[in-house]
């Protein structure tokens, strides 16, 4: 199929790429936005718990499909596993127009200056690749505020004193907690910790022209009902869309990039939604696939130029991959705590994300998201029956009394946990697969250990009466939704993949926008920095363009 | 001539012809009909067994009356066909295993004995080439959590009858919710 | 000549195959059009669990075409529709989860209206029988909040659309369209969204009226005449079986009646997420008629409650206030009458009528 040229390729429609595809079609470049997905229509899982983003075991209803998707994962004990996207081992993020912004659970966070400058903090670690990002969080505040404002933030700093600066607040008052969050809140006050109601991705009034949450039982894993959860789906997309500039090409599969004889990047070929191939030809080409599909999509990207996939010549793309440990412990009360009044997650601490003695890095603490009822029924202390009466009367009794607090653990990132790609399994359209492999650094687990302990003590103060813990520590690849690190940043080519714009530093024109960016992943959820980091790396390449800077 | 007899002439006429043309469709119909998707009827009666171990009746339905062998059935020809061979080797072990542990078939013992063979399966105690590779372990978790999927996930996928699990947790289904309302 | 000869040969043949065929399909029609369901429509097995439910529900007289229509009710749109079935199912490919379309929906409502011409009327004369025009295209409705998936659930619960689908612009500046102009006058709501045909149940009882206050307490709920079209789950779910709404008033628990019809009412008309009495679109009585059913002033398929004050109250009440006068209306939220929330002190106040309090 021909298509005309244009300006720029973005390759994924999610956090960063939306962003992106915004920022640039509304400074006057056109835009192609390839999506592999489609619009999702809250019809198609409404608040069925087995089809959700979190639990998609009859097949994720917002994407990737099991019939056409396939990933490998090594397990440590070096087994190999050929999985589907419904598994828990593919590490799936929502394929669709907004990704994981139409699923997510919205927090809205900052990475702390810290965060940015982690080796600088804590110095080396041994098996690690720990290291500083090239840009300081000053350097991010104004995109920060961008996201905060053009996608929509409720929050309020002035209650959580660890919170980096910020020039200006949030637009949306923060939520209100329920019954839960209300008894952990005063629990953490009475243990002089600084309990404050978490900054959202959704609405707490009506904003944008989109209506406030109602406060459903369902909420992370969903699609919204009612369009109260900013994702770039019902932000950025449609600024771009309006704009003129932009065209979304739904259920297309990027399949590789494009090297012309010179060994310049000049486009992408694809796989349009009829399976048939296309190539479409841009000035500029910039993937915000996700951690795992950006690095795919640049291994799979083998030319005479680029023998070992393209930005790969220091082996570097692909490694540090890194998600989240959620450490946690479980508590349950004598009293029912739970009110209907959703969706949970609201109170978090901010106390325990750094300076920790003896322990590197950190995160925060919050109440978790309500459970539906599968979901808690693999919810069990150690040791407790998980069939038959026993179990069941554990449903009814305590469905309603527990509660739980954990957090996302900043994890140090190591070199071989990666992905690559899997020399024998292709997916629907002939594409070889990502294979995850790899493991944690063992320094995470005193850390994660430290974590469980905090949120131990913080359940027995507001009153539960039995508590088990974890340190939630995967026996495998950590990545999950919060997958990053695949294409860090540096200012080193040798020991870096982009630089600091997130520009590939083998090539002039080809860029990441998405987590695989990030250096470290902080100890929140990496949503809004995703969203900065599309802002950052957008801004930077129109500001360029209109001062006459091609790329070439 | 009265309307009754002409009308049960007219009646053999088209018989006639149905019987000699319309049938060869039919017959595609009845052959393919059973009471189940995949299961045949004896597998279906030891998955409801199963059923009522995993999630066992008290003042709220087991894991029979909710439909979870229904569920996994359809689930079976769906989402799940991947798991075909799996129930259809794993129900057989578990028979062929409950002859000669107890010369009787699972459903015939009583509620404590089944219990007990149900943990030795998830201890992955069982004997015999039939459970070879720890498969009794395997196959109980995998009946276990599509058991639970089918007693405490959507009603719409055939099991949680009546969203039974849902009045048991007082939740209320479908939410009680209304739209915005916004003070102007 | 030698042409002419083979025509003839050939025509007689093709009149003879043509009569065969018209007496095959014409008596093969004429069967299926009169037998019973058993022996055709649900021989296909996708549909026999409704054809079995529907044997013991009051419409069990009725054949399947009274309410659905023949085969060629609507053209080739049904034509090809069993054709596509007809092909799945040799395939091996059986959908078990047949429902009806929207156009199907109406069509059956239509067969509905044919008998229940009065509920009809009824239902014609109140706020139910609304259009997606009506609902949809509502200015100041659609400036205050933007019109999303969840709309759907209580109007237009049958589209076969999803809300962006079905208008546009989705956002709070507009003009809105509705993008299909057949769907602008179908009704939202129709008999189907708290009505299901396929129910168990014995033939039509009417609950005893001539006590408006014990309306609510004698309705036989073993026969539940309602039944609320989930959109979520694409199915009914009979009123007994949907949840009793918990409701607070400030920190008391509001005491709801437990009259199943009610239970409809609420899915709709509810409160906020927390449940706060008189949020969002809950009308839940409170004070002097706390515990009292919907049902109990409201005819339900009009929703017309004018004259049931009279049937408990005298009209002019003790304190020389006329109560068929009175601005007892819900729209209007500074009414100091109004039905749903009015308590003996918001009139009384320290025991004494309004009408005697000193200035």
């Amino acid at each position: 199929m021909e298509n005309q040229k244009v300006n720029v390729v973005v390759v994924g429609a999610g956090a960063g790429g939306g962003v992106v595809a915004k920022e640039l079609s509304t400074a006057g470049m056109s835009v192609v936005l390839f999506e592999q997905g489609g619009w999702i229509s809250y019809d198609d899982h409404t608040d069925d718990e087995l089809h959700s983003e979190r639990n998609p075991v009859l097949g994720n209803s917002c994407g990737p499909d099991d019939k056409r998707y396939r990933r490998v994962n090594i397990h440590p004990d070096g087994s190999r596993h050929v999985v589907l996207p419904s598994e828990g081992d593919y590490n799936n993020i929502s394929a669709c127009v907004g990704s994981g912004t139409v699923t997510y659970g919205a927090l809205a966070w900052r990475y702390m200056p810290e965060d940015f400058k982690m080796k600088t903090t804590y110095g080396d670690v041994p098996g690690s690749t720990i290291a500083d990002w090239p840009i300081s969080y000053d350097d991010l505040e104004p995109y920060y505020e961008k996201a905060e404002w053009e996608i929509g933030v409720a929050g309020d700093d002035r209650l959580n004193p660890f919170a980096p600066p910020r020039k200006k607040p949030r637009p949306m008052p923060p939520f209100t907690h329920n019954k839960e969050a209300t008894l952990l809140r005063d629990a953490a006050i009475r243990l002089g910790y600084h309990p404050f109601s978490m900054p959202m991705l959704r609405n707490s009034i009506p904003y944008g022209g989109r209506p406030a949450c109602y406060r459903m039982r369902t909420c992370i894993g969903y699609a919204c009902p009612v369009g109260a959860k900013a994702g770039t789906h019902n932000t950025v997309i449609p600024v771009a869309l309006n704009s003129g500039n932009c065209e979304l090409r739904t259920h297309c599969i990027v399949s590789e990039i494009i090297v012309n004889g010179q060994g310049k990047i000049t486009g992408v070929r694809y796989f349009d939604q009829n399976n048939k191939p296309g190539t479409q030809l841009a000035d500029i080409v910039i993937l915000s696939a996700s951690a795992i599909e950006t690095a795919r999509l640049l291994l799979n990207s083998k030319s005479a130029f680029f023998p070992k996939g393209i930005g790969n010549e220091n082996d570097w793309v692909g490694r540090n991959l890194q998600g989240h440990a959620y450490p946690h412990a479980t508590g349950l009360f004598k009293e029912e705590i739970y009110d209907d009044f959703g969706p949970g997650s609201s109170v978090g601490i901010c106390d325990f994300n750094h300076h920790n003695p003896g322990i590197i890095g950190g995160g925060y603490l919050a109440n978790s998201f309500i459970r539906m009822p599968y979901s808690f029924a693999g919810v069990r202390p150690p040791g407790a029956k998980m069939w038959g009466k026993e179990h069941k009367i554990f449903q009814r009794e305590n469905f309603r009394r527990m509660a739980d607090v954990h957090g996302p653990f900043q994890e140090i990132p190591n070199f071989s946990q990666r992905i690559d790609i899997d020399p024998e399994v292709k997916d629907f359209w002939g594409i070889p697969v990502a294979r995850l492999s790899g493991k944690t650094h063992e320094e995470n687990v005193a850390g994660c250990t430290f974590m469980a302990d905090k949120a131990e003590l913080w359940l027995k103060e507001a009153g539960a009466i039995k508590i088990w813990k974890g340190s939630g520590i995967s026996n495998g690849v950590s990545a999950g939704q919060h997958q990053a690190g695949t294409c860090r940043m540096g200012n080193d080519p040798k020991t870096s993949v982009t630089d600091k714009f997130g520009r590939i530093h083998s090539t002039p024109n080809l860029f990441v926008a998405d987590g695989s960016l990030h250096v470290t992943n902080g100890g929140f959820n990496p949503a809004l920095t995703i969203m900065a980091l599309g802002f950052w790396v957008g801004g930077h390449i129109a500001s360029e363009w209109n001062k006459g800077n091609r790329f070439k | 001539m009265n309307p009754q007899n002409k009308l049960s002439r007219r009646r053999f006429v088209q018989m006639a012809v149905l019987s000699a043309g319309g049938l060869s469709v039919f017959a595609r119909c009845t052959k393919a009909y059973s009471d189940w998707r995949f299961f045949t009827g004896s597998e279906a009666k030891l998955m409801d067994a199963l059923a009522d171990q995993i999630i066992p009746p008290d003042d709220w339905p087991g894991g029979k009356e909710s439909g979870v062998t229904n569920f996994i059935d359809k689930q079976l020809i769906g989402p799940y066909i991947r798991f075909q061979d799996t129930y259809r080797k794993g129900l057989n072990g578990i028979r062929e295993s409950c002859k000669v542990l107890y010369q009787n078939s699972f459903e015939s013992l009583d509620f404590d004995e089944q219990t007990h063979f149900l943990e030795l399966m998830e201890d992955g105690k069982l004997t015999g080439d039939l459970w070879a590779g720890n498969f009794d372990r395997t196959f109980f978790k995998l009946f276990r959590d599509h058991s639970m999927q089918a007693y405490y996930g959507s009603s719409r996928h055939g099991g949680n009858k009546d969203n039974i699990s849902y009045k048991m947790l007082k939740l209320d289904y479908p939410l009680i919710i209304g739209q915005n309302r916004y003070q102007n | 000549m030698r042409q002419h000869s083979k025509l003839h040969k050939l025509i007689i043949p093709v009149i003879i195959l043509f009569l065969v065929v018209i007496t095959a399909f014409g008596s093969f029609y004429g069967y299926w059009d009169s037998a019973s369901p058993s022996k055709t429509c649900s021989s296909c097995h996708e549909i026999t669990s409704s054809v079995e439910i529907l044997a013991e529900s009051p419409h069990r007289n009725l054949a399947c075409k009274e309410c659905h229509g023949t085969a060629f009710s609507n053209g080739m749109h049904s034509l090809k529709e069993k054709g596509k079935m007809i092909f799945e199912h040799i395939n091996g490919r059986s959908d078990e989860d047949i429902r009806l379309n929207e156009a199907q929906i109406l069509e059956v409502m239509n067969n509905c209206t044919r008998c229940h011409k009065t509920e009809q009327a009824r239902w014609l004369s109140g706020g139910h029988s609304a259009r997606y025009k009506d609902i949809f295209l509502n200015e100041k409705h659609n400036k205050t909040e933007q019109l999303n998936f969840d709309c759907l659930r209580c109007h237009g619960m049958f589209s076969d659309l999803n809300i962006g689908e079905l208008i546009g612009p989705l956002n709070t500046s507009g003009p809105w369209k509705i993008k299909i102009n057949s769907t602008e006058s179908n009704p939202v709501i129709p008999c189907l969204a708290c009505h299901q045909i396929h129910l168990l149940g014995s033939t039509h009882q009417n609950p005893d009226y001539s006590n408006p206050q014990n309306a609510s307490y004698n309705r036989i709920t073993h026969n539940p005449v309602v039944s609320f079209y989930n959109r979520h789950d694409k199915t009914h779910i009979p009123a007994e079986n949907l949840p009793l709404l918990e409701v607070w008033d400030c920190n008391r628990p509001v005491n709801v009646s437990s009259d199943p019809i009610m239970r409809n009412c609420i899915q709709c008309h509810a409160p906020n997420g927390k449940h706060e009495a008189g949020t969002s679109d809950d009308r839940t009585p409170r004070g002097v008629h706390e515990g009292f059913s919907c049902t109990a002033c409201h005819d339900p398929h009009s929703n017309d409650a004018r004259q049931s004050c009279a049937k408990c109250h005298p009209a002019v009440s003790h304190c020389k206030l006329d109560v068929t006068t009175m601005n007892t209306s819900y729209k209007d939220r500074q009414s100091p009458h109004n039905i749903h929330w009015v308590s003996c002190t918001d009139c009384h106040i320290n025991g004494r009528p309004l009408n005697r309090q000193k200035r």
